[in-house]
């Protein structure tokens, strides 16, 4: 699903990832963690296409992201969820216009993308909620939302950037749920986090990062 | 629901939610080529001027006194076969008399004790529309030595489209800064409108959305605003145009109502045109300035 052979990524040369090699399988559920400006978020930036390594070979889903130009992230991207510490919501859309919007610029018939979203809905935990605007939502309701919007089209790759950061103990508990129910249906999921204690809860593989190297995997 | 029914959606839908932003739009369009729209006119209404008075302005040769008369007409007569003239009427040095007392009073005493000869016999020379005589024209039809005197009469018609070519040189520069001017100023406007939408396109560019999926319904909010506007600026150039007339009317007692126009319909069109360009093209470049940035 996602191979690294020796990526660097700098900024104006500075490194911000370092030497990365890894290998993450279909099916797999993986922490990226380590202390802030490790390379966390570098690492799924370039893993959803939004910059480019400086060096080395990065697969995702076999498409080479180094070499890969807007219309193909596009395309990559409509097989991949992103999930955001932010939520990234469109606040004057209601919650099922938010998940539909990732089957709408498919270009589904809007029969099929009501029958989705009512199905989505139900896998996060919030049927009937889906007239409501994002702004009526607690944290984690929102983060549901966001989910759910990730899990729409069914893709193979799921990215969170710290997902629960946002959130309480409790809401934290219930996105991990959601995630770990995703994962169990075959979709890859990558979380950066670096909240130990989810990471003990829900333990699995672990890509630790300090000063934009690999220390652990 | 087809691509282009979702475009017309997701369009009219953002015009609703974000009117204040696209009537401040199609205002900045509006009142550029409102000010685009006087600018043309009048450089519109001084041509048509220019024209006219080159079309009403006669070629007068004055006749030496001891030319025979059979002379001067057989000169009108080849006159009137050259294909830059339209007419020629000769002026008996009687018939220029009788024009003269006829307008001036008390002038007829003068001339009778002047005696004969004093107003010369002539020959009135009305050119073909779009005709213009330069000094030295005719030259070979009005030879010097039967002529006291040739007056071309659009000397001062051509000096002054010389200063009118000037100004209207300095008149497109002026255009074209103006038009830039609008350009900034609407392309600017409508980066708020995009600005307004950053999450929505964000969002958008995140699920996997084409560039054309992103930029159409923003592609559509400009056409509104370029031809709104520029329903606007017609109008409001209307509305000038009546005022002008009406003032101008009042103040001069004159019919110049039918002399000043508006625009040609297909100036108007292409006033249209260009706000629908204005505003098409201010959408597209703030969109794409947009999305080159976006994750």
């Amino acid at each position: 699903m996602i191979r690294l052979y020796r990526v660097s990524k700098d900024y104006n040369g500075i490194g911000a990832l370092i030497d990365v090699s890894l290998h993450i399988t279909k099916g797999e559920f993986c922490y990226v963690s380590g202390p802030s400006g490790a390379g966390k978020s570098t690492l799924l930036k370039m893993l959803y296409g939004f910059v480019r390594p400086s060096q080395g070979k990065l697969l995702v889903n076999n498409m080479d992201m180094g070499k890969a130009n807007g219309r193909d992230i596009a395309h990559l991207r409509r097989h991949m969820g992103v999930v955001f510490q932010d939520f990234k919501l469109i606040p004057k859309r209601t919650v099922n216009e938010n998940i539909g919007l990732a089957l709408d610029v498919l270009g589904t018939p809007s029969d099929v993308i009501a029958r989705r979203v009512a199905g989505v809905l139900s896998v996060v935990g919030l049927r009937g909620r889906g007239d409501e605007l994002p702004q009526t939502l607690s944290g984690g309701e929102q983060q549901r939302v966001a989910i759910a919007r990730a899990i729409v089209n069914d893709p193979a790759l799921i990215l969170a950037d710290e997902p629960t950061g946002n959130l309480d103990g409790a809401m934290a508990i219930e996105v991990m749920e959601v995630l770990q129910a995703v994962n169990l249906r075959g979709t890859t999921v990558l979380v950066a986090t670096h909240d130990a204690g989810l990471m003990q809860r829900f333990p699995y593989r672990l890509l630790r990062f300090r000063a934009g190297r690999l220390e652990a995997s | 629901m087809s691509f282009g029914t979702h475009i017309l959606r997701r369009a009219s839908r953002s015009l609703l939610e974000d009117i204040y932003l696209h009537s401040m739009a199609t205002g900045v369009i509006a009142a550029a080529l409102l000010l685009m729209g006087v600018f043309l006119s009048i450089q519109y209404n001084l041509h048509r001027m220019v024209r006219s008075w080159t079309r009403d302005v006669h070629v007068s040769a004055y006749f030496q006194p001891d030319v025979p008369e059979q002379r001067r007409f057989a000169i009108r007569e080849r006159l009137s076969r050259d294909p830059r003239v339209a007419a020629v009427t000769y002026i008996s040095e009687e018939e220029a008399q009788d024009w003269l007392i006829e307008r001036v009073e008390g002038v007829a005493v003068a001339l009778a004790e002047l005696g004969p000869g004093v107003l010369p016999a002539s020959l009135e020379i009305t050119l073909r529309d779009g005709e213009v005589a330069p000094p030295g024209s005719f030259a070979d039809l009005l030879p010097p030595d039967e002529f006291t005197d040739v007056d071309m009469g659009q000397d001062w018609v051509a000096r002054f489209n010389e200063f009118l070519n000037t100004l209207r040189l300095l008149s497109a520069i002026m255009g074209i800064l103006v038009l830039f001017t609008a350009l900034f100023v609407v392309t600017n406007t409508v980066n708020l409108v995009v600005y307004a939408r950053r999450e929505e396109i964000e969002i958008e560019k995140l699920v996997g959305a084409s560039s054309s999926f992103i930029i159409s319904p923003f592609i559509v909010e400009g056409l509104v605003q370029g031809v709104f506007g520029a329903l606007i600026a017609v109008g409001g150039l209307w509305g000038l145009h009546a005022v002008l007339v009406s003032r101008l009317e009042s103040a001069l007692q004159l019919g110049v109502g039918a002399d000043i126009v508006v625009l040609p319909w297909p100036w108007l069109g292409g006033l249209v045109a260009l706000g629908v360009t204005l505003g098409v093209g201010a959408s597209t470049v703030a969109v794409l300035r947009f999305l080159s940035r976006a994750p």
